[in-house]
């Protein structure tokens, strides 16, 4: 009941995760999914948070992502319900869905990417996604994972035992290379979490710079409320 | 404009904050936690770097106190920052600069700070410390939610004598283990208080099947079959 797509910025070496899923929260399992220069990775299916740090200090320590993947294996006798994704910072990128994942569930693995979902409509989705990255080349890489998320759920999306499930959490986190994230977005219960996150991420995007700014400027700063009406009159004159 | 109640629990050791704001997605900065190490939670012209800093002096072994002077040392607007410090044996520090702006301040206590800027008053601040401390017996998360409400009903954020809306939430409390044992947000919404309870609430009814899905994931029923309605 999730699909993900995890990256590496070709031109910037950022690495990020966009996660979509009916589970709540989804967002909570991205903790120490990512490290800057070394790699990004997320478990699924059946989560497994330990996964997080095993893979990311196995790459750390100079592991590729195939070695990383068959020690995430050995380390768990519940492999066969989990879904993972890793892909390293020179965009090696591995999978693995076990057996027991609840389908339709598949992934698909590119270069520099890997997209992986289970109890989807249709492996269409993960399609979608693998296809909305590789061609999507031009806009930013927050941006496009995120629209890596809208194919998916345009080409289906989640699917129960009683039929079409909605996207009630979803996630959208990239790292450069600073030791904290340079964007973090998130929907933790709402139904059409993707369409919220797009809004959210439409108002978040312009204030970011600001706040890194005053932060370093103080003195000169102009009051948080006042950029916000500023931006609001800006954006009410370009629609 | 933001408001925090960060806190040791005397019972347990965890770490938690709870935390809202008018800016969005105040919970995308996570860095804040460290388990067994301590807390940094900074607001008001933040610096990123602030919170990774404090905690490795913290791992090192700083005090609280001491990482603050510290940061004064290295920072020319010190004035303009606003931040709390908590070490794993419940010292406690906080620090509110002059130079913020607007209503700012903080209640330092024996295992917790409660601090905000661009509020209404110091009733906002006594008012998370009243919430928090409502039911010392309650678990650490309960406690720090009772804190935000306990601000927002005291009357919350204000700035050019209008009140302004919490837009952001974010509520998070670690345990021993590297990834923390609640994270819930709210990046966006015009009611971010009643929101981020009304997910913590529901997180609660399914968090025990999440955990036994990671741990036994073969016993487990169906997440759609999982009905965990109030």
């Amino acid at each position: 009941m999730t699909y993900t797509i995890i990256a590496r910025c070709p031109r910037t070496g950022r690495l990020g995760i966009a996660t979509a899923s009916y589970t709540l929260a989804i967002g909570a399992y991205t903790d120490g999914a990512t490290r800057p220069n070394v790699g990004v990775t997320l478990t699924q299916g059946a989560p497994l948070p330990r996964n997080n740090r095993l893979a990311i200090n196995s790459l750390a320590q100079g592991c590729t992502p195939r070695l990383t993947l068959a020690a995430l294996e050995q380390n768990d006798e519940h492999f066969d319900y989990r879904q993972i994704a890793i892909v390293d910072r020179e965009g090696a990128a591995v999978a693995h869905t076990g057996a027991h994942v609840r389908k339709a569930s598949g992934q698909r693995i590119g270069s520099g990417f890997v997209a992986i979902g289970n109890m989807l409509a249709s492996e269409k989705v993960l399609d979608a996604m693998g296809a909305r990255v590789e061609s999507d080349t031009g806009s930013e890489f927050d941006d496009r994972l995120l629209s890596a998320l809208e194919a998916g759920r345009d080409a289906g999306g989640l699917k129960g035992s009683a039929g079409a499930l909605p996207e009630r959490s979803v996630a959208v986190v990239v790292w450069h290379n600073q030791d904290y994230s340079e964007i973090d977005l998130r929907v933790d219960f709402h139904d059409g979490a993707i369409a919220d996150l797009r809004r959210m991420y439409a108002d978040y995007k312009p204030t970011a710079e600001y706040y890194e700014e005053r932060a370093r400027h103080p003195r000169n700063a102009i009051p948080a409320m006042e950029f916000a009406d500023m931006l609001k009159k800006k954006q009410k004159g370009a629609s | 404009m933001t408001y925090s109640i960060i806190a040791r629990c005397p019972r347990t050791g965890r770490f938690g904050v709870g935390t809202t704001t008018f800016s969005l997605a105040c919970g995308r900065r996570n860095e804040s936690l460290r388990p067994n190490v301590g807390i940094s939670k900074s607001q008001a012209f933040y610096l990123r770097r602030v919170d990774p800093f404090a905690l490795n002096m913290l791992a090192q072994g700083h005090t609280p106190a001491h990482i603050a002077k510290l940061l004064e040392d290295d920072d020319p607007d010190y004035e303009y920052r606003q931040f709390g410090i908590i070490d794993r044996e419940s010292n406690v520090f906080a620090h509110t600069g002059p130079k913020i702006g607007q209503w700012a301040g903080h209640q330092v206590g024996p295992y917790y700070a409660a601090y905000g800027n661009g509020l209404a008053g110091p009733e906002t601040v006594e008012g998370i410390v009243a919430g928090f401390m409502s039911d010392p017996d309650a678990p650490l998360e309960e406690r720090l939610m009772r804190g935000i409400e306990g601000g927002r009903d005291a009357g919350g954020q204000r700035f050019k004598g209008m009140h302004r809306p919490e837009r952001s939430g974010w509520l998070r409390v670690v345990d021993r283990l590297d990834w923390p044992q609640i994270d819930l947000r709210v990046d966006m919404h015009d009611k971010t208080v009643a929101e981020l309870r009304r997910i913590f609430e529901a997180f609660k009814r399914h968090d025990a099947y999440y955990q036994e899905l990671s741990r036994n994931p073969q016993n487990a029923k169906p997440e759609e079959e999982v009905t965990c309605e109030s």
